[in-house]
């Protein structure tokens, strides 16, 4: 028994001393791409810019300020759906970027349709935080309020005294708030069916196949949301009179 | 009685025969096998329909007939109909297929035959020849039943200039089931609904119609010729048929709808004509800078929410576009305010309305001004350019310029706002205008593109954050719990605290310098301690003989229960033997054995 746990103590030793290095390394060969991929874009060669930005995502980098960068990559080159793309990739992780907001307003400015991301329904304004927060800080919030209710559940048992019921009874209700905010969010954020067209011209259809009547047409950069997904199509509504189906291949997600 | 029994036999074979025929279908009856078809008219207009009618007479359940092509009509299933009829003992089955055929074209058109392959054998309807002709559209000719018409608002609009498509339908009886097309096309024209249909009565050359009327507007969107396609009425005209029951003083309650009135039904197409349209091309005389297409009447007013407000407050500028025409196009950008307040746009609202046959509304933008600089502002007028197709002129309307005092804050804190020309030029009527827009620059801070991936690592940093708390108010609410009982329940305070007491003492005892005989009197009474902790006793007198009963008592093994009884009875002995041989170590370490089993059984 004591070797074993002597083994797993090594083990942990190795791992702590051995993690840092390797990842260091690849940190390394990431930030110099980042480095490059700026130098680029300040040398006004955007399609080397966004060539890099790209692999970096490819490479599993997830970074608000890398999508940004890209979106910003591609409005250089004149791309304004797929930098609308990026930018409400970016908004996902900086949802209270200002500088973000503004290229998005500028980007969809641009736009023919301009169509503007969706509000969100009820729970959006019921929950109104969350629209501020990203999924990741509503996990730190929910780590620090879950602390604190298991922290004031302690101390109540400890000193028994009404001051530290009330203190309990108000972090578990903060604590079922995140919860469920959290829960949303993550739902919504996996469910994420907000597009971007990224054609120049789609047509929108009656029904699921080419041949069916055009009922309206989009244009480049216009934010749709797709309700359903069949056959390679996808059923959108931008509002009550304005439904239909548009072909999958034209948007981009 | 034996007329009576023939009777009865043939009334069983009828029966029989019936039953038989029900369950075996496609048995051949007394009728030979064959396919009709028929309809209900042979001449017809481009309004009317056809039922033609399928039959298959002598077998029951028959496959479906193949149709002969009918490409120049509209075909819609009607449903199937079975008959059976038993006339002089002879049985007479049929199943009639019914379809509505909708012509398409005007002329002669030979509807041919029906095909059916039944065990093996090929079975063919006749041909029928039906001649359609045209329709009359427009006024009725008298006594018409019912009919269609749609008009124009103007046939020579402008570009984005509203066009009001009418569509009527005249009627003197009744009508069910209507299902209105009002086809358009969304390349050369946007539309928008004009509410609810209306209803109102009107007399033609003396002859009172019901009329029902639908609007929409249609707004060009092309210069050129551009057509409304037909509208198309489809619905079913309900005539009274009056026979003998005229004369039948309850007639009119047959009449009426809940008898079952005897009516009559008349399926009908109503189309309308088509209509041309010449789109004319907005002038390009006399249009203003920043004209946006917009075509109408507008009006524009601008309202500030706090004329007087401190350095760092907000307060909302509404800008309202009222009027008709096109306005759910209008768009403003942002008001150029030469850099004196930061600019928080908000989502436009739009709320049409509708002036007789004019589409209006009103469509509100909201900023929210934060200004950089504290005195005397001015909100200067905005524009807003359209095209009045009435005067064919173009026309511009403007707001009025607001005043607004900004006073220095509380604390007079610099506004920290990152816009050109803000903080350094305070109050100075800076004249720097916004030539152009451009997105804001990349981010270059490498510290923050730290990968946000939702990774192993970070899900169980996430696991331990979420878990950890509660693992710690376990190990913690055990302990504070002991710690209660410890506090509150002596007899199990006595209890856990026995063992350390005693071995401490046992060990205190072998170091100590004292006499034979103390160090047997004081070695029985930490035992004897020991044991009346154990098991809560009232102080330490105790015989050996009583601790004995007492551990039984408690279901102490019967081995240890001696060996306590041995070594305290050996302490007796040696407490009252005169000679003494000093400090006894075994005896100690037989103790301290002694009292860990005793622990353990604990």
């Amino acid at each position: 028994m004591k070797i074993h746990l002597k083994t797993i103590l090594w083990a942990v030793l190795f791992l702590f001393a051995s993690a840092p290095n390797s990842i260091s390394a690849q940190d390394e060969d990431i930030s110099l791409k980042i480095v490059r991929a700026n130098e680029s874009y300040h040398e006004k060669d955007y399609q080397s810019a966004a060539k890099l930005f790209e692999e970096l995502i490819e490479q599993g980098q997830n970074n608000g300020y890398l999508y940004y960068n890209l979106g910003n990559s591609y409005m250089r080159l004149g791309k304004t759906g797929h930098a609308i793309l990026n930018y409400l990739r970016a908004k996902l992780l900086l949802p209270r970027d200002e500088n973000l907001d503004a290229n998005l307003r500028y980007a969809i400015s641009q736009t023919t349709d301009q169509l503007h991301p969706p509000q969100g329904g009820f729970l959006s304004g019921l929950i109104f935080w969350m629209k501020s927060i990203n999924l990741n800080e509503h996990f730190q919030l929910l780590i620090m309020i879950n602390f604190l209710f298991w922290s004031a559940s302690i101390g109540l048992l400890y000193y028994r005294k009404h001051q530290w019921l009330i203190v309990k009874r108000v972090t578990l209700g903060f604590l079922l708030l995140i919860l469920f905010s959290t829960g949303i969010k993550y739902y919504l954020q996996s469910e994420q069916r907000t597009g971007v067209i990224l054609a120049n011209k789609v047509d929108i259809k009656s029904d699921k196949g080419i041949q069916d009547i055009t009922l309206f047409q989009l244009h480049e950069g216009a934010i749709i949301s797709a309700n359903e997904e069949n056959d390679g199509w996808l059923r959108i509504s931008l509002d009550e009179d304005k439904t239909g189906w548009i072909s999958k291949k034209f948007v981009g997600f | 009685m034996n007329h009576h029994l023939q009777k009865k036999i043939q009334v069983w074979v009828l029966f029989c025969a019936l039953i038989f025929g029900v369950t075996f279908p496609g048995a051949v009856f007394s009728e030979d096998i064959r396919l009709s078809t028929t309809v209900d008219k042979n001449q017809l207009t481009l309004e009317d329909s056809i039922e033609l009618s399928v039959t298959v007479h002598g077998v029951r359940n028959p496959p479906m007939p193949e149709l002969p092509p009918l490409s120049d009509f509209r075909v819609r299933s009607r449903g199937t109909q079975s008959s059976t009829q038993i006339i002089n003992s002879s049985m007479r089955v049929s199943t009639t297929h019914k379809f509505l055929l909708i012509p398409k074209n005007v002329g002669s058109f030979k509807i041919g035959s029906a095909v059916m392959k039944l065990d093996g054998a090929i079975y063919k309807s006749d041909p029928i020849t039906v001649s359609v002709e045209i329709s009359k559209p427009g006024r009725p000719s008298i006594n018409e039943a019912a009919f269609t018409e749609t008009s124009v608002s103007k046939t020579d609009p402008f570009v984005n200039e509203q066009v009001v498509y009418t569509f009527k339908f005249f009627r003197r009886v009744g009508a069910r089931n209507l299902n209105l097309s009002m086809p358009y096309d969304d390349t050369l024209f946007r539309k928008e609904d004009m509410g609810k249909a209306k209803r109102y009565s009107q007399v033609i050359n003396g002859i009172a119609y019901d009329v029902h009327e639908v609007s929409i507007a249609l707004f060009p969107l092309k210069a050129g010729t551009a057509v409304i396609p037909s509208s198309l009425l489809e619905l079913d005209l309900i005539y009274r048929t009056r026979g003998n029951r005229q004369r039948d003083p309850f007639s009119k309650f047959y009449e009426d709808p809940f008898f079952g009135a005897p009516v009559q039904s008349d399926h009908k197409y109503l189309s309308t004509k088509q209509i041309e349209l010449n789109i004319r091309p907005l002038p390009e005389i006399g249009k203003p800078k920043g004209f946006n297409n917009l075509t109408g009447r507008f009006a524009i007013a601008a309202e500030l929410g706090k004329t007087e407000l401190e350095a760092g407050d907000t307060t909302t500028l509404t800008l309202t576009v009222s009027g008709t025409g096109n306005i759910m196009d209008v768009t403003l950008p942002e008001p150029n305010l030469k850099g004196q307040f930061k600019i928080y746009p908000d989502q436009p609202t739009f709320k049409q309305t509708i002036h007789g046959t004019q589409i209006g509304g009103e469509k509100t933008f909201k900023f929210a001004l934060v200004p950089y600089s504290t005195g005397a502002q001015t909100i200067p007028s905005i524009k807003l350019s359209y095209f009045d197709p009435e005067k064919n002129t173009y026309n511009t309307v403007s707001t009025r310029p607001i005043n607004l005092t900004v006073r220095p804050g509380v604390i007079d804190d610099k506004l920290n706002l990152v816009q050109p020309g803000s903080v350094s030029a305070p109050q100075s009527g800076s004249s720097i205008s916004i030539l152009a827009r451009d997105i804001l620059p990349i981010h270059t801070n490498l510290a923050d593109f730290e990968n946000s991936t939702f990774s192993k690592t970070r899900q169980f940093a996430y696991a331990t954050g979420l878990l950890g708390p509660i693992v710690i108010y376990f190990f913690a609410a055990g302990y504070i719990r002991y710690n209660h009982r410890m506090k509150d329940d002596i007899s199990y305070s006595r209890r856990q605290g026995a063992y350390n007491i005693a071995k401490k003492k046992l060990e205190q005892l072998s170091s100590s310098h004292i006499d034979s005989k103390d160090f047997m009197k004081d070695f029985s009474q930490i035992f004897r301690e020991y044991i009346g902790n154990k098991l809560n006793l009232q102080g330490t007198a105790f015989t050996a003989k009583e601790l004995e009963e007492k551990l039984n008592d408690n279901d102490y093994k019967q081995e240890q229960i001696s060996a306590v009884r041995r070594l305290l009875e050996k302490c007796e002995a040696m407490q009252y033997t005169p000679v003494t041989t000093g400090k006894d170590n075994e005896l100690i370490a037989e103790s301290l054995n002694l009292l860990s089993q005793l622990e353990k059984q604990a």
